[in-house]
């Protein structure tokens, strides 16, 4: 490692845990207070690598004893702004915890450091030497800091007070991303970075879509698209809106054709039916189109019973994914449950019909709450027959697509039963075969006379392999 | 009744008639093909996949190494074949190294499915043809299955078919290990990766049989913990030892000790995959294996010696050919039930169970062939209560008393004659020089590096039992061993490989190890456990099975945790997770397979050159093999090699007589096609083998890096491998690997805390351009970084096609 630290940095030491009796110093931690925060500042307002520490360093620390810490880092760059303070910040917990011997859990003013005896015994004796390390790791992972400067603060008094300061930032940065819609940006980052498993996947991140996997949102898109405008997070001019509800941009839509290498040249990033945005294949939850009840039910990773469809997740999943786009079936990550646009195009939560009682519990705050008790779980409905009880039961608003359909032309409805069915071979064919299933077994079991299907035999050859002849008993 | 013949009649009434469908196979054959989901090569046959060995091996060339280079097949020989000599059929020394590996990988691929056909014939038999399978949460249920032959099971027996593929390939294969039949070397390569492929499918029907009938974890991450070692034997209880791989006979003694309530009275114990397999039994919801492992097959010798065993039961694969007399002479009876091992016993199958036991029990027989598990199930409990007592109350063990150990150390006349004939050359010579001093520290490290094959005792000229002095040696710390194996588990489920999805994108995951295989370790099964943590540690996810899932739950950390305590057992980055007995090894080979159908949604049926290539391009996995020494360590390593997973195996793994080298001097073999327009780009070396041996674990840790990078890497997980790679290197050889710059396409791959220093090395000694004030490389890189890229070894998957 470079040598000019007496310790080694390495993201093998990502998983390591400084326990109590190991332990040389805590700092902040439920017990004590302290903060990570990074500022975006002006190119002259500070001087590159400088380190300053308020209050005690770390060998003038006793040996077991606990202290709070404040870690201020301000960033100066011509391509740093205060969009990208959180992504920078959130660095500090990875980069921190590459040092042998210095564990560092949660983020802002949850942080828990601990530094182990061992790294002390090594040479590790100023807040200093893990500043350095840490400001060297910042600028060669993103080349746009151009300066950085750095204070630590272990005095309590001082430390609480530059909290309240950093605690109104904390708040502005979340209002500006609670606030921040896909109206209100110009730009959309892609994604290719799965590429290398799914060749024909392209993630659209945007203020209200999240990249499918959770790793990435639009902040971290913008952020890396800084760093390598060519690598393989960039930039998407939106360009004309096509379709504002459903999600669909020309800038998008261009795109997309030529990194799914012509695979699809149309996506709405807020559709389930339409032009639906591809997935690799990490989904957390896939979405699932119930015909029977025009509704979209969900069901996740962990829910290994079947869902009312007779169906288990890892049989749907198994219809998309790969960068395909299908139709029937959506693979989505859990954070999309709380964008306001939440499959928009198609009704957005008014369409949701079933979900599992855990991950209906997960979102439980982000369903809106006039429709919140009427999407059933596996407590509520087994099959389809209680599923479609249970909604005329509650009144869900589904059932106003149902008189809205049989007012609807016969026509138009079988037109579009066969688009589903030709874009969707396997959703289609699935249920179909469940409900075949479901029809032969009663029929061998009756021995051919009751289960209500009555078998006709004319002009019929039975050939059989094999006679075995027993005496009877 | 006798006149009913074969042919066309007519039936004049039907009455109560009940006509039952088992599978309409020409109905859903035809849809599949409409959609056309079959791929190109259902049920291949040795020419199908040929084009795609050829491709492998043009890349990763044959290297020999003779262990003899004669050849004795047929009588128009000895032929000597050295100095480009052919022997009198015309055969050459490249081409009969080749066959010679070849009979290697059918003869192991064969163990695996005549244990898979006795499985399935019994469990048919059982469960009925009917029974569904069921893996756990998937979606396709028999991975390597579906890629090879098309099929896809859902019950047993639809099994069979796949199982009659496996056959009828096995016999075309071994038809062509006889004389006049093929002559080029390649050839019979291509003719030994079809058998390793072929192995997988057999493992797979194996144990998914299993899986769904006999009550096993379905994919369970959390599959309970079994005690395993030598010390963790109460051998106070009547002890019933378990020898082999194939449960199904077990099952039926667990079964009859849990009605007749004996479970907790005899000490049921394992060695081998069978007690793997005893551990698994009925564990699918949850529980604590009341069967306990004794360890690998170097243990067999060792254990029996001690005499503790009160009853042995063998059925198939690795069981010493000398079980019965080592038995006898303790009078342990022996039980064979499986018609591969019959030690010339009488077949004693339709023989009242008292009869078998008066015989045991009074020394007339030595042991009985009862091939009947019914039989099998009543009679190892019971025989083992009664025989209990009155061997114990003898004291019987063949390790020496005090006084005798003594007077046997003190023999020993250091004629070296033992440490030439020991396959690891221990230095027996002068831990007797110790012991007659009275340090035992010698033969306590012996212990463990010690396979106990008895090599040493055939040669030693005053007669010394030198396991038993061992053994006796070791007992402070036999009574020790006691560790901990999580219990196989089965298939990774479709769920977990989507949730680690993610990490193997962002390199967070910086790859797969699999560690198989088993027990000839050339130091000692410590090297096991270095290995895995480091890896553990680094976030790898460690995949065992078989004899080093066993060795790996020896060893403790300081707080007394083995590995299985201390990470857990997802496919998550930096988990261990044990899929099982040897048969398991299908889910690792099949892992692979789920992530092209997952990710790229890769049709999967029928397909496998397409999946091959598909893993060779995409998927960070390595195997390790660091024991291997059977015939079925040679195929389930060449299986995965079809796929593209390289693997290692230790230094003994030489003796399979070939490895299959790449040159990463070579620049135009490191080159493949971008599916996207089908023009040719350049790949990084690496790996730079399909099989190879290494020396010691030391120099395995870099290569184990090195080899999980890929050409479809994007520049996180390309920076994150490399860094493990370089410091691995750094770590355990001292050095900066010397090809670290070969792996890098833009200054992003680098790894991220030694920026600065490696671009200044890329400028200094490589000559590459760097543009400082904005660190980015402008010149240099053999390669183009591009995530968008799609390499693939074939022409006819490319777009331009």
């Amino acid at each position: 490692m470079a040598d000019e630290f007496p310790f080694e940095i390495s993201p093998m030491f990502e998983g390591e845990r400084v326990r109590k009796d190991g332990m040389y110093v805590e700092l902040a931690g439920p017990k004590s207070k302290g903060f990570e925060l990074v500022k975006a500042v002006g190119m002259d307002e500070i001087e590159d690598g400088k380190f300053t520490l308020i209050g005690p360093d770390l060998s003038e620390m006793e040996e077991g004893s606990r202290h709070p810490i404040a870690m201020i880092y301000r960033v100066a760059g011509e391509l740093v702004e205060p969009d990208l303070e959180a992504i920078v910040e959130r660095r500090n917990h990875d980069f921190q915890n590459y040092i042998q011997g210095v564990m560092h859990l949660n983020q802002r003013y949850d942080i828990w450091i601990r530094v182990s005896k061992d790294a002390v015994k090594k040479g590790l004796n100023s807040f200093e030497q893990v500043a350095k390390a840490t400001m060297m790791l910042f600028k060669n992972e993103l080349p746009f800091i151009e300066k950085i400067e750095t204070t630590y603060i272990t005095d309590l008094a001082e430390a609480e007070k530059e909290l309240e300061a950093a605690m109104e930032s904390y708040k502005i940065r979340d209002e500006r991303t609670r606030n921040l819609h896909d109206e209100d940006v110009d730009v959309f980052y892609g994604c290719t970075l799965c590429q290398s498993f799914a060749p024909t996947n392209v993630c659209v991140v945007t203020p209200d879509r999240i990249s499918l996997c959770g790793a990435i949102n639009w902040f971290d898109g913008r952020a890396a698209a800084k760093v390598d405008p060519e690598g393989p997070q960039f930039a998407i001019e939106k360009g004309e809106v096509i379709d504002a509800v459903g999600g669909e941009y020309s800038g998008v839509n261009d795109l997309a054709k030529s990194l799914s290498n012509g695979e699809y040249d149309r996506i709405k990033i807020h559709s389930f039916f339409e032009f639906p945005h591809t997935s690799c294949g990490c989904f957390e939850v896939v979405g699932f189109y119930i015909p029977e009840v025009d509704g979209i039910g969900w069901v996740d990773r962990d829910f290994t019973a079947t869902a009312p469809n007779g169906l288990p997740f890892s049989t749907m999943a198994g219809q998309t994914g790969g960068g395909k786009q299908i139709v029937g079936f959506l693979g989505i990550g859990i954070n999309y449950f709380r964008s306001p646009k939440f499959i928009e195009a198609d009704g957005g939560w008014e369409r949701v019909v079933w979900m599992p009682k855990n991950l209906k519990d997960k979102v439980l705050v982000d369903i809106p709450e006039d429709i919140v008790d009427k999407i059933a779980t596996e407590e509520d409905v087994t099959d389809l027959e209680s599923l479609k009880a249970f909604l005329i039961g509650k009144d869900h608003p589904i059932l106003e697509r149902w008189v809205e359909e049989e007012e609807e032309e016969e026509e138009e409805a079988e037109e579009a039963i066969e688009d589903i069915a030709a874009a969707a071979p396997g959703m289609m064919q699935m249920p179909a075969q469940a409900m075949m299933a479901g029809a032969v077994a009663p029929m061998a079991m009756a021995g051919g006379s009751g289960g209500g299907v009555k078998v006709i035999l004319k002009n019929a050859k039975v050939s059989i392999d094999r006679i075995i002849i027993k005496k009877s008993e | 009744m006798s006149e009913i013949r074969a042919g066309s009649f007519t039936i004049e009434e039907l009455e109560n008639v009940q006509i039952t469908i088992g599978s309409i196979v020409g109905a859903i054959e035809k849809k599949a093909e409409d959609e056309g989901e079959m791929g190109p090569t259902p049920k291949p046959g040795i020419v199908d996949i040929r084009e795609w060995d050829h491709k492998l091996l043009n890349r990763y060339e044959p290297v020999y190494t003779p262990m003899c280079d004669q050849c004795c097949y047929c009588t128009f020989g000895t032929c000597d074949l050295t100095g480009n000599k052919e022997g009198a059929c015309g055969i050459n020394m490249a081409a009969h190294q080749a066959r010679e590996f070849l009979l290697r990988v059918i003869t192991g691929a064969a163990a695996h499915a005549g244990h898979g056909r006795h499985l399935l014939h019994h469990l048919i038999k059982t469960h009925g043809a009917d029974h569904p399978i069921d893996v756990g949460p998937t979606n396709i249920k028999a991975p390597v299955i579906q890629t090879v032959t098309g099929i896809k099971p859902e019950t047993l027996g639809d099994l069979e078919p796949v199982l009659d593929y496996v056959e009828e390939q096995l016999t075309q294969l071994l038809a062509t290990i006889h004389a006049g039949q093929e002559g080029a070397a390649i050839d019979f390569e291509s003719k030994a990766l079809h058998g390793g492929m072929i192995d997988h499918v057999g493992m797979e029907v194996s144990d998914i049989a299993q899986i769904s009938c006999l009550g096993m974890p379905k994919a369970d991450p959390e599959a309970p913990l079994a005690e395993i070692g030598m010390g963790t034997i109460d051998s106070k209880k009547p002890v019933l030892l378990c020898i082999g791989h194939n449960v199904a006979g077990v099952t039926y003694i667990m079964d009859y000790m849990d009605e007749h309530d004996l479970t907790d009275k005899i000490e049921l114990a394992g060695l081998c995959c069978t007690a793997i397999d005893m551990t698994r039994y009925n564990m699918d919801a949850g529980g604590t294996p009341t069967a306990k492992i004794v360890g690998s097959l170097a243990k067999e010798l060792k254990y029996i010696r001690s005499g503790i065993p009160d009853v042995i039961v063998v059925d198939e694969q690795c069981v010493r050919a000398d079980v019965l007399q080592e038995a006898q002479a303790l009078s342990i009876p022996v039980i064979c039930t499986n018609e591969k091992i019959m030690y010339g016993l009488p077949n004693r199958s339709n023989d009242n169970v008292d009869d078998i036991i008066n015989d045991l029990l009074s020394g007339r027989e030595a042991g009985a062939l009862v091939l009947d598990f019914d039989k099998i199930g009543e009679l190892a409990p019971r025989l083992v209560m009664e025989i209990a007592p009155i061997r114990k109350a003898k004291g019987i063990t063949a390790l020496p008393t005090d006084e005798k150990f003594k007077e046997l150390t003190n023999k020993c006349v250091h004629c070296l004659a033992c440490e030439m004939a020991c396959p690891m050359n221990l230095p027996i010579s002068d831990a007797m020089t110790a012991a007659a001093d009275g340090d035992l520290t010698p033969f306590e490290i012996l212990h463990d590096k010690c396979i106990a094959c008895g090599r040493c005792e055939q040669e030693c000229p005053k007669d010394i039992d030198i396991v038993n002095v061992i053994e006796k040696a070791s007992q402070k710390v036999i009574r020790e061993e006691k560790g901990m194996m999580r219990a196989g588990r089965g298939q990774v489920s479709d769920p977990e490989i989507r949730e680690e999805g993610v990490n193997l994108v962002l390199g967070t995951t910086p790859g797969i190890v699999a560690m198989v295989g088993c027990s000839n370790y050339p130091d000692g099964t410590k090297d096991l456990y270095d290995i895995a943590k480091e890896m553990l540690k680094r976030s790898y996810i460690v995949v065992v099975s078989g004899c080093t899932a066993m060795d790996l739950g020896m060893y403790k950390n300081e707080e007394g945790k083995t590995l299985y305590e201390e990470f857990s057992g997802s496919f998550l980055k930096g988990n261990l997770i044990n899929v099982g007995s040897c048969v398991s090894n299908s889910h690792i080979t099949a892992t692979t397979i789920k992530v092209a159908a997952i990710f790229a949604q890769r049709n999967v049926t029928g397909n496998f050159e397409e999946i091959a290539d598909y893993v060779t391009n995409r998927v960070g996995a390595v195997g390790i093999a660091w024991g291997a020494y059977s015939q079925k360590a040679a195929s389930i390593g060449t299986g995965c090699t079809r796929l593209g997973i390289p693997v290692i195996l230790g230094p003994h793994g030489s003796k399979y007589r070939r490895a299959l080298i790449g040159k990463p001097y070579d620049s135009h073999k490191w080159s493949v096609f971008d599916a996207r327009n089908g023009e040719e780009m350049a790949i990084p070396p690496a790996p730079d083998f399909l099989i190879s041996t290494v020396d010691n674990a030391e120099e395995i840790m870099p290569i184990l890096a090195k080899s999980c990078m890929r050409p479809t890497d994007n520049n996180m997980g390309r920076m994150i491998k490399l860094t493990h790679y370089i410091e691995l290197s750094e770590k355990y050889l001292g050095v900066m690997p010397d090809d670290w710059h070969k792996f890098i396409r833009t200054e992003t791959d680098l790894p991220l805390a030694r920026r600065k220093d490696l671009l200044k090395i890329l400028e200094t000694e490589h000559g590459w351009e760097i543009d400082w004030k904005k660190k980015k490389i402008l010149s240099g890189p053999t390669m183009k970084f591009d995530v968008s890229a799609q390499p693939t070894n074939f022409k006819r998957l490319c777009k331009e096609a």
